[in-house]
Formats: C-alpha cells, structure tokens, sequence
C-alpha cells in the first residue's frame, strides 16, 4: 500500500501545474465553508458572550404587550388573542409576580421616548432618544462596570454609558457632575396615545455615574421618570400614569433553577409577555443555525463544482495514462490497485485544496481578526478580545472533508481505469 | 525434459461486429518443454500478437487450454499469472517516463510483495548487471538509447524471476546491431535462470537461434 501512495503521489506531482490548478477548486470551496463553519460560530459565540454579560440567565423581561426590543423573540401568544392579552403593568401585576414562589425582587423600568438629549455646554444632540429609569444600582450585573462615587440614582441624577462619554469627546472622569439637558419633542408618536396633552418641557439631570454597558444609555431613577411621564403625558399623578399606561417593562430577578417555571408562569396564567436570556439564545441558535445552513449550501455548490473540476482532471489523466495503465496491468497491477492508485490521486488533490484553503483561511483570519475585534467594539460588543477562534478540531474535519471530497470525485475515474482493457490500452495511442 | 507448456486446441473469436467474425486463433496445438527458447513465426495477421496476449495473461476469452506446469493457467489468478507466471517484453518498450530504469525494473513489485528489501536490491543488483544498466539505474527513458530502453523493458519483465519470458518483436524497433545484442542478452537469461522463453517475431535471422520454430498461418500452427 505504501508503494502505491508512493507511485500515486508520483503520477500526482507529475502534472504539478494541473494539479495546482484542480485543487484551487477545492480551496475555494474549503475557504468558503471555513469562514462559514468558524465564522458563524465566532459570530454567535462573540453575541451569546455578549449578551450574556449583560444579562443574567436568571433575568426575566416582562411586558404587558410585545412590542419590546426583541421583537418576535419573546414567547408570544398568537395573533388572535394579542388584543385580550395586552395588560397594563400596574402594581397589581407587580404584586402579582413578587408573590410568585422563587421571585427574588421585581424591578420597574419605565422608558421616556422622542426626546432630545444634549450635554451641558454642547449643541449637537445625542443620536438616541430615550431614557430608562430604574432604580437598579450603578453596580448592577446588568451594567458590565461603574465608574462614580455612588451608585445609587438619586432623583435629579443621571447616569451615562461610555458610548455616551465616547460620543461627547469627553472622559469619564470630566463628564462626572456636568449636565444632561432632556428636551420634550413633537415630532414622534409616542406620547399621543400615552399623553393627555402634548407639551414642550425641558429637564436637567446631573451626571453622577458612568455605566459601561456596551451601548448607548441614559438611566434615571423611577421616580424621576414617572414624573416626567406624568409631566409630558399631563396626568394627574404617578399612580394615575402607571393605572393608565403602566411600566414599560418589570425586571424579574429568579432564584437559580426556577426560572423556567416562573417564566411559564407569567407567560400562561398572567397573560404577560416574557424574554429571558434563555428565550434570546434559543432565537441566536435557530438565527445562526439557519444563516449556517444556507451559507453551507452555497459552500456546497461551490464543492461540487470544485468536485468536477477533480473528475474532469481524473478523467483527462485516465485517458494520459491509459497506456501506463496497461503497462501496469500487463505487470500484474489488479484492477482494484488501478482503483486504488486513482483514489488516492484524487484524494491528494483533495487533500491539498483542502491545506492550501485552511491555510489561507487560517492567515486571512490572523490578519482581519483585529479589524473585525475593533468593528464590533465599536458596535457595542465590549468583551470582545478575538472574533476568530481558529478551531483545530474543526480544521481536522474540514481536511477529512476535503479528501472525501476528492475520493467521491474521483470513484467515478478510478473505475473507469481499473476496468480498461490491458491490449486496448496497450494500443491506445 | 517434460513438457512445460501445453497449447491444446486453441482457438479465439473476435466478433468486431454482428456480420463480422474473424477467427484469429483457429485450433493452435504445440507443446514446450521447460527452459526450452522458442520462436513464434507468422506473417501478419496470423495470430501472433493473439497468441502472445492469450499466453501473457492479457486475454483469456479464448477456448481450448493452456497448461503450464501442469496446470490449466484458467485456474490461476489473473494478476498472479501476469506476475509470477509470465513476464512479458513489447517491441515498444513500454517503459514509464516518469520513472526511473530502476523504477521502472521495479514497478511490477509496487502491487505484490514478493521478496523482502534485501532479495529485492540483490535481484535488482544481478538484473541490472546482467542487462548493464548499472549505470543507467538514475536515468529517465528518454535519456536512453533504443537498445538501453529493451534493455529495461527485460529487467523488469525478469525482476520477478518469472517462469515463463514473451518477447512479442523484441527487435523490431531497433538497429540490426542492437537486436543482436538483445537477442543475445534473451539467450543469456534463458541459459541462467532456466526460464522457458517464447520470442514472438516475423524475422527468420532472429527465429533460426531458437530451438524451435513454431509457424503461424491463418490462426493455426503448421
């Protein structure tokens, strides 16, 4: 057996132009299906890291409605009962959840949308425009880090994220005890079916935090918020703002191994709207798993041309060789050895598509891995160190693929030539 | 001395199409004994190149028998008889060009192993010696002259130490002087190593330095 690889490799390296050229065909595919593999996989494990960072698995979202941020991604009621269902997170509902066994504490964030937000002294206003409040503490685990004397939001305090210092080309340290000036708008829709009269108000708030929450963020604390609420929306006070709109959402903190079954629970017998950290990986998953599946298609197709790139250079040596073939059999070579020595050529042309495309994926990703790391910082993704994580395992696959690849292509050939005729091929000219 | 190869009613039909039959071997009988040197005579398209390729192992859609040693050659393996019963030499050489004469001598051994690597180089060794090629072991087929290149084909026909050598027109694509020289290289190895030789040719110089003469015509032996 050695012998032959040895004779095979030598008929393969014969035509080294050829063989260079045929594997290109696998190497484009082998490229094509690395970037797709550890790209797809890089890219959901740099989100999951993300966004588990910033939420706890045992963090619960509730809404009254499911018009939330991750739309779609919540475990919605159908169509048809969305009208019955929508409720009001008042009190009661809060009540109701914090009775829930395993509930550690029920949190109230109420969002002011469609206001401008400028800093102190600086004209151009921010590209965001809206606020949370909450009264969560600056150390929070849904802040990935706090920068600031105390962490609690007094009322009149704000706290920023650093994308909020970054854009403002200031530091955390000189932004700490400036101004954040919130101007009312008209020009969205918000506040016409949540207000009572639509009014110009302006509000100061003294920065007294800085969050590092990968995003952009202005927090105030609940009692603030409401108020502007109540301000803006012309109600009469929080408590007529919460039975009439309620908050925007309740942040439920589970004990460890309840969440689920809380999560059922707020889902099926309150009627309530629910996102948790388990809900956005699923969608992640079935998101990426279906981006996988049709990139891989396309690296399928590209495998398969490249696979009758292998059968046609087979083919074209079959017929270069047809008189060696009959040599060898002349020499007692069994049609089964022909066989053999024709899959392995192939297999080596699979096999050296398949290094030279790992290769170059391998110092492609070296060389890009910084710029994508840079690119997705700047789009929020904080924890991130390295965006490609060159698997070997996988690389070991993608090579075991690749020379199948090329014993596939090749079955075709390598029998054609084991069952040549000895004296026809003896004749061949 | 016994007789080694036995061809009993030998016969082979070609049907190129249906209207069309040719008989190419029509009742072949004659018997060689063993390490006999004999030649195989016969104008063209008397059935030579038939016989040889039904003898050599490349052909077997004949009827009739063939024993060899006492056996009907039907009832060896196909690749073994090809390896270790025949060796068979082609008045085009057939030599690989990638490969080196060495390479080339050794190419039957790459499918079955025969001998262990010290009786192989001490085969390879006396073989090339005996068709001087020592010297030429390194060289490609197309840095050799046309009597080196039969020189070749004969090593590795011989490198397996065969029981029977075909030569189908050894001399026909070289000089009268360097098919002397082969001719006398193919007695040589017939006296040394006793093999039972059958020289294929259509040149009676050649035919009248064997033992015996068998004449082809029209697919029989007269």
């Amino acid at each position: 057996m050695v012998k032959m690889f040895k004779y095979a490799l030598k008929l393969v390296f014969r035509r080294k132009l050829r063989t260079f050229l045929t594997s290109l065909g696998i190497m484009i595919a082998v490229m094509l299906m690395t970037f797709i593999l550890f790209g797809m996989t890089d890219l959901k494990n740099a989100v999951v890291s993300e966004f588990s960072s910033r939420f706890s698995p045992q963090d619960l979202y509730v809404s009254g409605n499911d018009i939330l941020m991750f739309g779609g991604m919540n475990t919605a009621p159908s169509k048809d009962d969305k009208e019955e269902k929508s409720i009001i997170l008042n009190d009661v509902e809060k009540k109701k959840i914090e009775e829930i066994d395993g509930v550690e504490y029920v949190e109230p964030i109420s969002t002011i949308s469609n206001v401008e937000i400028y800093l102190e002294g600086d004209n151009t206003p921010y590209p965001l425009n809206f606020i949370g409040g909450s009264n969560l503490p600056g150390t929070h685990h849904m802040y990935k880090g706090f920068y600031g004397n105390d962490d609690t939001l007094d009322n009149g305090e704000i706290f920023v994220s650093d994308f909020v210092v970054s854009f403002f080309e200031t530091t955390k340290e000189d932004i700490i005890g400036k101004k954040i000036l919130v101007k009312s708008s008209n020009s969205g829709n918000f506040l016409s079916t949540a207000s009572k009269s639509m009014l110009n108000k302006d509000y100061q708030f003294t920065i007294s935090g800085v969050t590092e929450s990968g995003g952009d963020a202005f927090f105030i604390n609940n009692n603030d918020a409401l108020n502007m609420l109540v301000d803006l929306g012309g109600f009469s006070s929080q408590q007529d703002y919460i039975n009439t709109v309620g908050y925007s959402q309740l942040l439920v903190y589970t004990q460890e191994g309840k969440t689920s079954k809380i999560e059922k629970y707020i889902t099926d017998d309150l009627g309530l709207y629910v996102i948790s950290t388990e809900t956005v990986l699923g969608f992640l998953d079935t998101l990426t798993a279906g981006l996988t599946i049709a990139l891989v298609i396309f690296g399928g197709i590209s495998a398969l041309v490249a696979s009758i790139g292998i059968i046609n250079t087979m083919i074209m040596s079959i017929y270069e060789q047809t008189k060696e073939i009959g040599i060898i059999k002349a020499m007692g070579a069994s049609n089964f050895q022909i066989l053999i020595i024709f899959l392995i050529q192939s297999a080596i042309i699979g096999l050296i598509g398949g290094i030279l495309g790992l290769s170059i994926t391998f110092l492609s990703m070296k060389l890009a891995d910084p710029f994508i790391v840079e690119a997705l910082t700047e789009q929020g993704f904080g924890t991130l160190k390295t965006f490609f994580n060159f698997q070997p395992l996988n690389a070991i696959y993608i090579t075991i693929g690749s020379i199948l690849i090329g014993i596939i292509a090749g079955l075709y050939p390598a029998r054609k030539a084991s069952t040549i005729d000895p004296i026809q091929a003896l004749r061949y000219e | 001395m016994s007789e080694y190869i036995q061809v009993q009613n030998l016969k082979r039909v070609y049907k190129p199409s249906k209207e069309v039959i040719v008989n190419a071997l029509n009742g072949l009988n004659f018997s060689i004994e063993k390490g006999d040197l004999i030649s195989v005579i016969g104008s063209s398209g008397s059935g030579k190149s038939t016989f040889l390729n039904i003898l050599g192992g490349l052909d077997w859609n004949y009827t009739g028998d063939i024993i060899v040693d006492g056996k009907d050659i039907k009832q060896y393996n196909q690749n073994f008889y090809r390896r270790f019963i025949v060796g068979t030499i082609f008045q085009q050489f057939y030599l690989i060009p990638s490969l080196t004469v060495e390479e080339n001598i050794l190419l039957p051994t790459k499918f079955v192993k025969s001998m262990n690597k010290y009786e192989l180089n001490k085969r390879l060794e006396y073989i090339l010696k005996e068709t001087e090629l020592t010297d030429r072991r390194k060289h490609y087929p197309n840095q050799l002259s046309g009597g080196q290149a039969q020189r070749v084909a004969i090593a590795r026909a011989m490198i397996d130490s065969p029981k029977i050598l075909l030569a189908d027109e050894p001399t026909g694509n070289l000089d009268s002087k360097t098919g002397e020289s082969i001719i006398n290289l193919i007695k040589t190895l017939n006296k040394q190593e006793g093999i039972t030789t059958i020289i294929v040719t259509h040149d009676m110089k050649i035919a009248k330095q064997t033992n015996k003469i068998i004449t082809l015509v029209d697919g029989k032996n007269v």
